[in-house]
């Protein structure tokens, strides 16, 4: 059977399967200098602008394939077919499911997939999880072989999820800026303050209140057209 | 006041996350002291790392899951563990309508009786080996699923080995009906709607109900950390309590349509109630590839100490876990069965509740063909039928000998 460790946080435990794998490949790697074949990866992720970014970044050290919405039995499939050294995909995706099926049932696909959990630094396995990354290896790959493959994935998804917050932050911003704009032009209009006086009296009002400024805009908009009505 | 606890509980697109939505939905969480986020997965093996990594506290879980964690198999060992199951049954066996006809044309007395077996499926089988056509497909949704163990019991049950008769794979819920009508797979195991979207939809037969399998068999558990329910003893309770009282008043009758409403919505299964309607009230549900019935026990939530953790039900789990190879036969089932179902939280929870629990932590499973009353109870418990398709008996402390009765196949899989 297969045996993974988990994740460090919950008492670590290393199987004799991988354990077995780690001092061969320890000894071995001293004596063979003539580099390995690439390793070929699947990447499957519903996300074109990340998917990209991220083959762009394995280019050099992997053969990638890339796929998107493939699920179920056309993911097992394709898995047959291309017999990938390593499978990244989106944490969140439906179809990890079937991948994680070929750790134990493995008579179509001779050789059995594990998920990566990562050997000398434990909490890289959660950071893969917090970025949104999971890897599965073929059982028996060497780590050291893989980890540079799943560093380059979690860094370029990291980068994708900053970019998304940035640009969340951005437009929320804005929208922001534009609904303290109207409830300024509000109070002027119907209370006959000045730009700056509006502004002071909701900053106020938000800092005594501790409620976000956005907030106390759009309560005076509602309240000053429940007024007009 | 005391302020609310805020907790994150995890749930899929599937009917039986009805006692979660109801908790929810009817302030049940809110009145045992808790703020409950609901968070939507697409993946089991999403919802298992969310559980895991602490993004989510707790996850209405297949039971399969919890147990093999306990069992130290998968890539979290030791690290989940229940005390509280969130209900019985509720899956089926859907097959497309032009299967359904292969069996039909090739074996017509099969297909008249229910519980319906797998015996004309097996003249199907047969027949595309003698003649040279790819093997069926079928799927269920996870490899440590109910879904697995009960298709694999069926398929085996009419002598179809399920590892080399029929192709057998993974494709998650959402996606069943879909690769059905592409013709990526011939049937499926699954939880609702996703049946009875294949049925209304005229490209699938129901052939049998996961009740019809094994009448009472746990489906989801409320699975957390175990390390977490030491922790948070208290939240654990509040959360276990707020889906007691939510199950019981699902398993009302009268309350059965409204809860299908509930699930139906954008926030929870997001189907169309016509799907959802019959998981919940049970009526006018089909099975038996051609019978229309009702079947008011298709989905347990509460009635029959439903919600109870029986150390039996978990070691049935191990037995089909060892049976098809997932795990070694040296398990100690006894404490791997202990660690994944903890009944003695599940009691406090009750008594906190005055409902009855179960004094006994096993019982024989597959023993009882009609309704009847567990008087090893704090009081005595009106039970419902158990019993398994082929009549056999499990008994938890015999398991080796349960295996023994069935024909012994060397399992697939993949260790070396």
């Amino acid at each position: 059977m297969h045996l993974l460790r988990t994740l460090p946080n919950y008492g670590l435990k290393l199987t004799s399967h991988f354990k077995q794998i780690e001092n061969v490949t320890s000894k071995g790697s001293q004596q063979v200098s003539t580099p390995a074949a690439p390793l070929r990866v699947l990447l499957i992720d519903n996300n074109p602008e990340r998917a990209q970014l991220v083959e762009e970044g394995l280019a050099e050290a992997a053969i990638v394939q890339t796929k998107s919405q493939v699920h179920g039995t056309e993911l097992l499939n394709l898995i047959a077919a291309n017999q990938p050294d390593v499978i990244i995909v989106d944490c969140n995706s439906p179809g990890r499911d079937s991948i994680e099926s070929l750790r134990t049932v493995a008579q179509n696909n001779p050789k059995p997939i594990v998920m990566f959990v990562e050997e000398e630094n434990p909490t890289g396995f959660q950071q893969a999880i917090e970025a949104g990354v999971s890897a599965y290896v073929v059982d028996g790959l060497t780590p050291k072989r893989v980890k540079p493959v799943i560093d380059v994935a979690i860094a370029r998804f990291k980068v994708m999820n900053d970019l998304r917050s940035e640009l969340k932050k951005t437009k929320d911003d804005l929208a922001a800026r534009k609904v303290i704009e109207k409830a300024k032009g509000i109070l002027m209009d119907k209370r006959g303050m000045t730009e700056e006086e509006a502004f002071i009296a909701m900053r106020t009002m938000s800092q005594e209140r501790g409620i976000p400024l956005r907030d106390i805009a759009e309560t005076v908009i509602s309240v000053m057209s429940l007024l007009n009505e | 006041m005391k302020k609310n606890e805020n907790v994150t509980i995890g749930f899929a697109r599937l009917s039986d996350c009805a006692s979660l939505a109801i908790a929810q939905e009817r302030g049940l969480f809110d009145k045992y002291g808790l703020t409950v986020s609901l968070k939507r997965y697409k993946s089991w093996a999403a919802m298992r790392d969310g559980l895991a990594s602490g993004v989510i506290d707790a996850a209405n879980m297949l039971a399969p899951m919890v147990v093999a964690s306990a069992a130290g198999i998968g890539p979290y060992p030791d690290l989940f563990t229940t005390a509280c199951c969130t209900n019985q049954n509720g899956n089926a066996i859907t097959v497309s309508a032009s299967l359904f006809q292969n069996i039909q044309s090739i074996s017509p007395e099969t297909a008249l009786r229910r519980p319906l077996s797998a015996h004309g499926l097996k003249h199907v089988v047969d027949v595309r080996r003698a003649t040279g056509q790819p093997k069926l497909v079928f799927a269920h949704v996870y490899h440590y699923s109910m879904h697995a163990y009960l298709l694999r019991y069926w398929l085996a049950s009419a002598g179809i080995d399920p590892d080399r008769d029929v192709e057998l794979v993974v494709v998650p819920p959402s996606q069943m009906v879909d690769s059905l009508r592409s013709g990526l797979i011939d049937g499926y195991c699954v939880g609702e709607p996703w049946n009875n979207a294949a049925v209304l939809a005229g490209l699938g037969r129901t052939l049998i109900t996961s009740a019809e399998i094994w009448s009472g068999h746990v489906e989801k558990v409320l699975a957390v950390r175990t390390e977490w329910a030491k922790d948070c003893s208290e939240v654990h309770l509040s959360i276990i309590k707020a889906i007691l009282e939510a199950a019981a008043w699902i398993d009302h009758p009268q309350n059965r349509l409204t809860a299908a409403e509930v699930i139906a919505s954008a926030d929870y299964v997001d189907a169309p109630l016509d799907e959802i309607v019959s998981s919940l009230t049970g009526k006018n549900r089909q099975t038996g590839g051609n019978l229309r019935v009702d079947m008011p026990d298709f989905n347990v939530f509460h009635r029959y100490a439903a919600n109870f953790p029986w150390q039996s039900q978990a070691k049935w789990i191990l037995s089909q876990m060892v049976r098809w190879g997932q795990l070694d036969t040296k398990t100690n089932f006894n404490e791997v069965a202990r660690a994944a179902f903890q009944p003695d939280i599940y009691r406090q929870a009750a008594l906190e509740l005055d409902i009855s629990s179960p004094t006994i932590d096993n019982k024989i499973e597959g023993n009882y063909s009609h309704a009847w009353l567990l008087e090893e109870a704090t009081s005595p418990i009106a039970m419902g039928c158990n019993q398994f398709i082929d009549g056999k008996l499990f008994n938890p402390d015999k398991i080796q000998e349960y295996l023994n009765t069935f024909p012994q196949v060397d399992p697939v899989t993949s260790s070396k």
